[in-house]
């Protein structure tokens, strides 16, 4: 009880003056005095927004009243609050996923992928690609982790994808050198992006020569062309047993480079391009449903927020933009963050929570927003250079990869 | 009737004379005749008596029984009067009696010649009395009026002139005396009031002054406390105040500091006052004090009226990528059809090729000597890079596409042997195609250094330019290695080629002037003059009737190959020289860089329809590199298909501005 009181008269402080009473730059200073304190930043909400200054000069921003009775909510502040040692790679890292609870996937510039396990651990090392890989996924992040196999695809740019099928239980000793099963051939020019089905049954690719490719993911199926089979004895000789895999159909609509794909809902792929358009592809009849033009070179794009509806993306300039495709005929973006100073290399939707969001730029930083406030509710500068994917993990974690070759995981971010 | 009778033959020269002079001498003649015929007439009537009564009425001598007096005195008698029944009978008789008429004044009969009746008939026609006589001769100035050393009257001035009028004197005495009765009534003079400001502003007296142009001198300052010999302790300034005042600049420095004098007697002479009074006249006549006229016209109506900038979006604006790496100046970058690729060749000697998405490098080539000029070949799937380095030209195969495409360019950068020897036999000194030993691709040796290389769009011939040689221009054929000379003359020293983006067309700029070949015809087309000092640079537009021109002094020039070989527009906005100028493929935008580190962003719209002139509007100067051993940007080139603009700079970096 006594605590309980002591602590609302901190909050009425901080409402108030913006500060803690008790602050100190040195925390260990501030741990010293009381011995099981540890220090729990709180954000507050007033109206469904975002309190990011001291309350007066919040009250004279919305020109409400002081005498009006105000409701204010308080949350826990979403900030990570423990920096995992990075891991190190050879080259750049260019991809990442953390949609396993257990691994975490990347995808580097050297053409390796590699599975890492929490404490900077290195399990597995996808060895094939000639190129520097440039988008990995999950193909079946849940559904077969029961059976303890995992399978995964990645896009490079040496024109192909390739599936892996691998134990995710870990090797002792040196990390497992896995080999792709499938190699999918078709792309004229780098992929630039891949997103599996939610089934697993599928992956869509899109790539420099400006298509969207789908592909079956299934291990040498009977229906199978028999033309990947005949290619795959002619290349017995040489190469080990390798199946390849044609496009099962092409969506051709764009006009540049297709930098992003996102397929959350089984009918419908997202895409983002280079020639400054997003569309909606309906996978059963393969026209584009959705077009929104929006006037910049998009490098990344998600889906997700209040019922998986919103559209995030961020491209050839600092600003990260929401639109709301359920506005009609309204194309203007709803949300604009612009607190980056360069391109935006990757953005991600939490899964769970309507309101937070990733976003990485080739500044160097990574920034978690809430769609309630302008600015971003932490920012995360543990790069040294160009930040070029970024994803969440577990649910309380940010993974990102860059330019520096280290994957940095940013941990206990807590999101109610 | 009587009087043309009396009148003798001198009169009627005389008469003549009036008439024209011209005829004088001929006159002169007649009238001697005439005189003649006179005499000879008068002495016949000698002993006839000549009346002297001289011009009184004749009815004094009308009861009288003379009719006057002849020269002696004697009086000449009446002569006997006919009735008229004998004069009847007498003019009946004499067939001549009609030219007989009585002269009243003489008292006898005069006959009448022929010569005289024939004068009064023209008398009573209204004519000349002679028919020799022409009235209507053509006026013939004898006197000439230029160049006469004399007046045309050398007559000394009349005495009026100098003695004072007698009217005007008149004159002015009547007004005198109307004045006096009062007739005339003048305004009193107005009366001046006594009082005046003794303080008042005296400038303010234009209203007193006459004419709305005067201005009156402004009065000097009056002398304040603190010019008192004697002034109060606050206007002496302290020590450290008169060494301040030591410090500025003499312009701003007090004119007088205050002294303290224990008497007026003590008081030096002012050692300014001349000086003072000496400047303080040369302000009074030396500053034209007067109404000036002056249009009021607002400097921004005479700006051309031009779309505002938000409406032309988009447009490279901000840098958002640097490309780092290079260790020394980037001297010319290009980048891939698709827009993927960016090459970069530097003075450190090494080609570059970047991922532009990332800005990562993925290619270096070591060429050795600083790297000229780097071109893409321009046929997507072709990955050829052309580098110009030294006295070579490199085609280097960059790995970039896939196998097929990969065995194409394979098969097109091999060299055999053979047509290597073929073609040296050929045209001995131009060039020799080489196999590369180091990179897979092909060396072309030149004997001279080459500095630009310029691919044509169907990737197949290009062109180079040796600036020091007369026939610098060299096409080449890749898929067959062949090399051939321009065929035309070159003026002047090349410094770039540009082929037309869709007819076989070829723009050669020398440093005067560029010229437009047709290569399938063979022969000239155009010939562009920018009138500036150097030319150094040449776009065309996509559409191929538009070329701008970047030259030396930082003047870009705008030609419309429709319209005239004179520059359309001339912006002078570099105060260096330029260094590149790019046109972009799809977008209205081109763009020009140069030695003062910065580049200019210009929209330039062309319109299909013939009378409407391009619009250029300047949009945004992008700025950013730093100025190393005093050159700035080096070459500058546009994405393909964004908006986005690459500036290649001598502090080694390559930047990226994106809309």
């Amino acid at each position: 009880m006594m605590i309980d009181v002591w602590s609302c008269g901190v909050i009425l402080y901080a409402l108030l003056t913006s500060s803690l009473p008790f602050d100190d730059r040195n925390i260990e200073a501030l741990s010293e005095v009381n011995s099981d304190w540890e220090p729990r930043p709180f954000d507050f909400l007033v109206d469904d927004e975002l309190i990011r200054m001291s309350l007066e000069d919040f009250l004279l921003a919305k020109g409400i009243s002081a005498e009006k009775i105000l409701e204010i909510e308080y949350i826990k502040a979403v900030a990570p609050r423990k920096q995992e040692p990075p891991c190190l790679h050879d080259d750049w890292v260019s991809a990442i996923s953390g949609a396993n609870s257990s691994l975490i996937m990347t995808g580097s510039y050297d053409g390796f992928s590699r599975m890492w396990k929490t404490g900077g651990l290195c399990t597995h090392i996808l060895e094939g690609h000639t190129g520097a890989i440039t988008s990995v996924c999950m193909v079946n992040p849940k559904g077969l982790e029961s059976s303890s196999s995992l399978c995964v695809a990645t896009a490079s740019k040496d024109r192909t994808l390739r599936l892996w099928k691998f134990d995710s239980e870990v090797p002792i000793g040196h990390p497992a050198k896995v080999r792709a099963y499938k190699t999918l051939k078709g792309h004229k020019s780098s992929v630039q992006s891949i997103a599996a089905h939610p089934s697993g049954a599928m992956v869509c690719s899109g790539s420099w020569d400006s298509t969207i490719n789908l592909w079956r993911t299934n291990e040498s199926d009977a229906d199978g062309d028999l033309t990947s089979i005949k290619k795959r004895k002619v290349d017995n000789d040489t190469r080990e047993s390798q199946s390849e895999g044609e496009a099962l159909s092409s969506f051709v609509g764009h006009t540049q480079c297709v930098s992003s794909v996102v397929w959350k809902q089984e009918e419908a792929i997202y895409s983002a391009s280079w020639d400054h358009s997003i569309r909606r592809w309906d996978v059963g009849t393969g026209k584009d449903s959705f077009n929104l033009f929006c006037g910049k070179a998009l490098n990344c794009l998600d889906v997700g927020g209040e019922s998986s509806a919103l559209i995030a993306a961020g491209g050839s300039d600092s600003v990260l933009r929401i639109w709301d495709p359920r506005n009609p005929g309204s194309l203007a973006p709803v949300f604009q963050f612009s607190s980056h100073s360069s391109w935006i290399s990757a953005c991600k939707w939490h899964d769970q929570s309507w309101f937070h969001l990733v976003s990485a730029s080739y500044d160097g930083k990574v920034m978690l927003w809430d769609l309630r406030t302008a600015w971003p509710v932490a920012v995360i500068d543990s790069h040294k250079d160009k930040v070029m994917c970024v994803d969440w993990w577990k649910g309380d974690s940010v993974i990102s990869g860059g330019a520096d070759a280290k994957l940095c995981i940013s941990s206990e971010v807590s999101i109610s | 009737m009587v009087n043309i009778m009396d009148t003798n033959e001198e009169e009627r020269v005389k008469v003549c004379m009036s008439y024209s002079c011209m005829e004088e001498v001929t006159l002169d003649v007649e009238a001697e005749t005439n005189q003649r015929v006179e005499e000879s007439d008068s002495s016949e009537d000698e002993v006839a008596p000549r009346n002297t009564v001289g011009d009184v009425p004749l009815k004094w001598y009308k009861d009288e029984e003379h009719i006057g007096y002849d020269i002696t005195g004697k009086k000449i008698k009446k002569q006997a009067r006919k009735d008229m029944l004998d004069s009847f009978l007498a003019g009946v008789d004499n067939s001549k009696n009609w030219r007989k008429i009585y002269d009243e004044y003489n008292d006898e009969e005069v006959e009448l010649t022929k010569q005289e009746t024939r004068l009064i008939r023209r008398l009573l026609k209204g004519k000349t009395p002679h028919a020799e006589v022409d009235p209507y001769t053509p006026y013939v100035d004898w006197f000439l009026w230029e160049d006469a050393k004399h007046p045309l009257s050398n007559a000394p001035e009349p005495k009026r002139r100098f003695i004072p009028s007698k009217w005007e004197n008149k004159k002015v005495v009547e007004l005198v005396r109307a004045i006096r009765r009062g007739d005339i009534k003048i305004d009193k003079p107005k009366e001046e009031s006594r009082l005046y400001l003794l303080w008042g502003d005296d400038s303010r007296s234009a209203d007193k002054a006459p004419g709305i142009n005067y201005i009156p001198a402004p009065k000097p300052k009056l002398a304040g406390h603190e010019e008192s010999y004697n002034p109060s302790v606050e206007y002496i300034p302290t020590k450290e105040e008169v060494d301040s005042y030591n410090q500025m600049y003499e312009e701003d420095r007090p004119k007088f500091i205050p002294r303290r004098f224990e008497s007026l007697r003590n008081v030096p002479a002012y050692e300014n006052a001349m000086k003072e009074s000496f400047n303080r006249c040369l302000d009074l006549y030396l500053c034209p004090r007067s109404r000036k006229k002056r249009i009021n016209i607002d400097p921004e109506s005479l700006k051309p009226k031009l779309p505002s900038r938000k409406d032309l979006k988009p447009y490279p604006s901000k840098c958002y990528f640097e490309y780092k790496g290079h260790k020394n100046a980037v001297r010319s970058i290009s980048v891939e059809p698709s827009g993927q690729w960016l090459a970069s060749g530097s003075n450190d000697g090494t080609v570059r090729i970047w991922e532009i998405e990332t800005g990562r490098c993925i290619r270096i080539w070591e060429v050795g000597e600083g790297v000229q000029c780097v071109a893409w070949n321009p046929m997507t799937g072709l990955t050829i890079l052309a580098v110009a380095v030294g006295l070579d030209v490199l085609l280097l195969d960059t790995g970039l596409g896939d196998d097929e495409e990969q065995y194409k360019i394979k098969k097109l950068l091999h060299v055999e042997a053979t047509t290597v020897a073929n073609d040296s036999d050929h045209n001995g000194s131009l060039v020799d195609w080489l196999q590369h030993d180091k990179y897979k691709g092909i060396r072309m040796r030149f004997r001279k250094t080459i500095t630009s290389v310029e691919w044509h769009r169907k990737g197949d011939y290009f062109s180079t330019v040796m600036p020091g040689d007369s026939r610098g221009i060299l096409i080449h054929l890749l898929s067959k290695k062949l090399t051939q000379k321009f065929s035309f003359k070159q003026h002047g020293i090349p410094v770039a080629t540009k082929f037309h983006p869709s007819r076989s067309y070829v723009f050669i700029a020398t440093n005067k002037a560029v010229r437009v070949y047709d290569l399938l015809k063979q022969k000239l087309i155009r010939k562009l003059e920018p009138s500036v000092r150097e030319v150094s640079s040449i776009a065309v537009h996509p559409s191929g009737d538009h070329v701008i021109v970047g030259s030396r002094e930082g003047k870009l020039c705008w030609f419309d190959m429709d319209l005239s070989s004179q520059p359309y527009r001339k912006l002078e906005c570099h105060p260096k020289d330029i260094t590149n100028v790019a046109f972009h493929r799809s977008y209205p935008l081109f763009a020009s860089c140069s030695e003062d580190s910065t580049s200019y962003v210009f929209h330039g719209m062309v319109y299909s329809d013939l009378n409407q002139n391009p619009l250029i509007v300047p949009l945004q100067i992008l700025r950013g590199h730093a100025a190393t051993n005093g050159r700035g940007v080096l070459d500058c080139t546009f994405h393909p298909r964004q908006p986005w603009l690459f500036t290649a700079g001598s502090d080694s970096v390559v930047k990226l501005y994106c809309h």
